[in-house]
């Protein structure tokens, strides 16, 4: 009897290890392609980017790659040399203007979002058309913009008013303001969409019962918003806020449809001088180490923006799921706008 | 006398509900009509004669009498009567949109199923990584992916212009496909689907496939529809990766994307006023259309999926 026990145990005992023996084995198999293709093309990549940085390398040209150890740095650090000189005087531009667009954007917003919450007739309507503008590609914004404030042959705003306002000229930090105006009007329609939703999504999740408390003391509209609403949306308002600045490090398409022949070409981010020099084809194919640095400067100053988010907000989302999750998300949407690359996804 | 209050404090809250609805309405509409404006000119834009065009820049739409189609069949046929670029431009921009949101959808959902629903050493590992990877700044692996892609075009010989597309359109679909955060999402969906349900499935016999197929994949509409939003939008609307790999190689490969930020975009657009407003357009319908079939579902899902994880 106890035998008989015993060997209905065993074979039940093999029966499970071998299940899970082929669930193991079927787990790997379907999940090879995908880490394969994630190897492949994103990771060898990424690690590369650290290989190039000491080579002298020229893809047209592979069997002239030299060891050349620090010197793409230093070339990085000479301000001499004009192509280094322009990286590092597009970190002005963009810092200025990461520092306008976040209390516009988180403004408005916000704003959006709380009367969104009100539920008035028709709100899910209102709602798709204030998003619709960032499902918007930056190509259409950038055809659709330049013609409203195009010059006042053709320009919209410029024959409403009967004015000659040359919006979109200009050269930065001289007289580009109205430029980088009509960037902001563009990103701000553009972004205001994903952060929107999110921030209904976290006014809907505030307790009733916290309004109806502060309500209890005496508490008016400006005081409810004061100290429920807000304080409750903390830990996602900052995320959006490091999401942004951190986003627009990597502005690219903006500054790049948005433009006259003059400043066609100037560099407003450190993005846009990356993309331009990649670009160039064979002319600048032998400073591809030399480049490559600059990405590496590029991705360290955006990593440490974020890991200063990270400390700064670890008390605070110590515990909370949903901030970690609208990390996940704030996060997503910064780097899907700018290094949604196919090279480097 | 305490009826009397109850009833007069209701009416107040009655009233203060309304005044916000009214408020919020107004304040709602003219959002929404600011933020559709843009694209209202666009249209209205698209529609005007070269004479209109010129005479009549204040207007939104043509003046009655000058609408024209001109823009729109212009664009399909060179005078020579070849295929002009206008629909190579959307015919690339389709087929590899739809290969990607197709092929990312079927990633994610396989990866999410294997990484909740099958027990396999090196799970927690694996996890860890993805996380970790979306803190990483991409932007260091975009120049070597670059020069990756330059050496096998140069090694594959691949200078005929079927050959350089094949690979152009490889290198801008498969490595999308893997995009970490849409395999986190589907896999913070999928941890809430109960336990309880997969393992009755299980002992009444049903396979994984069955299980995947039959269970798993219709309680994940609405986080597919995010997905698919997401993925479409992003892919189509892509500027910085295909110019990239389309860099030098003429008008013919490029997406529709590509195609007017650099024939049309900003001070490139001199004297096509119509014709570029008429393609955007275009390049808009397809998005539009999907938002229109996803829009509730993906913007509910897009306000919860982070409630969710």
């Amino acid at each position: 009897m106890k035998y008989f026990e015993n060997s209905v145990r065993d074979e039940n005992l093999i029966a499970r290890k071998r299940q899970r023996a082929k669930e193991q084995v079927s787990a790997y198999a379907l999940l090879t392609p995908f880490i394969i293709i994630f190897i492949l093309f994103s990771l060898v990549p990424f690690i590369m980017g650290f290989v190039y940085v000491f080579l002298r390398y020229d893809p047209y040209d592979v069997g002239a790659t030299q060891f050349y150890g620090l010197k793409n740095f230093e070339m990085l650090f000479n301000s001499d040399i004009t192509m280094s000189k322009s990286f590092w005087e597009s970190f002005g531009p963009v810092t200025v203007y990461a520092l306008c667009t976040f209390p516009i954007g988180t403004i408005v917003a916000f704003v959006l979002a709380y009367f969104v919450n009100m539920c008035p007739p028709g709100y899910k309507f209102f709602r798709a058309c204030i998003y619709l503008p960032s499902l918007v590609s930056i190509s259409i914004a950038g055809i659709v913009f330049c013609n409203i404030f195009g010059p006042s042959g053709s320009g919209l705003l410029n024959s409403w008013f009967g004015t000659d306002i040359d919006w979109l000229g200009g050269l930065p930090f001289k007289d580009d303001f109205l430029r980088w105006v009509v960037i902001l009007i563009v990103c701000v329609w553009m972004g205001v969409g994903g952060n929107f939703v999110i921030y209904s999504g976290v006014l809907r999740d505030i307790p009733k019962s916290l309004y109806e408390a502060c309500e209890m003391d005496g508490g008016g509209r400006l005081r409810k918003i004061l100290h429920v609403t807000l304080p409750g949306m903390k830990s996602t308002l900052s995320l959006t806020m490091f999401g942004t600045v951190v986003g627009m490090l990597g502005l690219y398409g903006q500054p790049y449809v948005l433009n006259t022949i003059e400043n066609k070409d100037v560099f407003v981010g450190p993005m846009m001088w990356i993309q331009n020099y990649l670009m160039g084809g064979l002319t600048y194919a032998k400073l591809t180490g030399y480049i490559c640095a600059a990405a590496l400067v590029l991705g360290i100053i955006s990593a440490a923006l974020g890991l200063i988010q990270r400390i700064a907000m670890a008390d605070r989302v110590h515990g909370d799921k949903y901030g970690v999750a609208y990390a996940r998300f704030a996060q997503l949407k910064s780097q899907s706008e700018k290094y949604k690359g196919g090279a480097s996804q | 006398m305490r009826s009397v209050n109850t009833k007069k404090r209701l009416t107040k809250s009655q009233i203060t509900a309304r005044r916000e609805k009214i408020v919020s309405f107004i304040v709602l509409a003219i959002a929404a009509f600011l933020f559709v404006f843009p694209l209202i000119y666009m249209l209205g834009t698209s529609f005007k004669s070269e004479l209109d065009l010129q005479t009549h820049p204040e207007k939104i739409f043509p003046t009655p009498g000058q609408w024209t189609l001109k823009h729109y069949t212009g664009f399909f046929i060179t005078a020579s009567g070849e295929l002009d670029n206008m629909p190579k431009w959307m015919f690339n921009s389709i087929w590899s949109t739809a290969a990607t949101v197709g092929l990312t959808l079927l990633t994610d959902l396989i990866v999410a199923y294997v990484v909740v629903f099958l027990r396999w050493k090196g799970k927690k590992v694996f996890m860890k990584l993805l996380f970790a990877w979306m803190a990483a700044p991409t932007v260091i692996g975009t120049a070597p992916g670059l020069m990756i892609f330059q050496t096998v075009k140069n090694a594959l010989g691949a200078n005929t212009s079927a050959g350089t597309y094949m690979l152009v359109y490889f290198w801008l679909v498969v490595p999308g496909i893997t995009g970490v955060f849409n395999v986190i999402l589907m896999n913070n969906f999928f941890r809430t689907i109960p336990v309880d349900i997969i393992e009755s499935a299980k002992s009444d016999g049903a396979s994984h496939f069955k299980i995947f197929t039959k269970i798993v994949c219709p309680l994940a509409k609405s986080t597919m529809m995010v997905i698919v939003l997401f993925t479409f939008a992003a892919s189509w609307n892509n500027l910085q990766g295909p110019q990239l790999l389309m860099a030098g190689e003429g008008q013919a490969i490029q997406t529709i994307t590509v195609a007017l930020a650099e024939s049309y975009g900003g001070s490139s657009a001199w004297g096509a006023q119509g014709v570029s407003m008429a393609t955007a357009v275009f390049s808009l319908i397809p998005v539009l259309i999907i938002f229109i079939f996803t829009q509730n579902k993906m913007i509910e899902g897009l306000a919860s999926t982070g409630v969710k994880g």
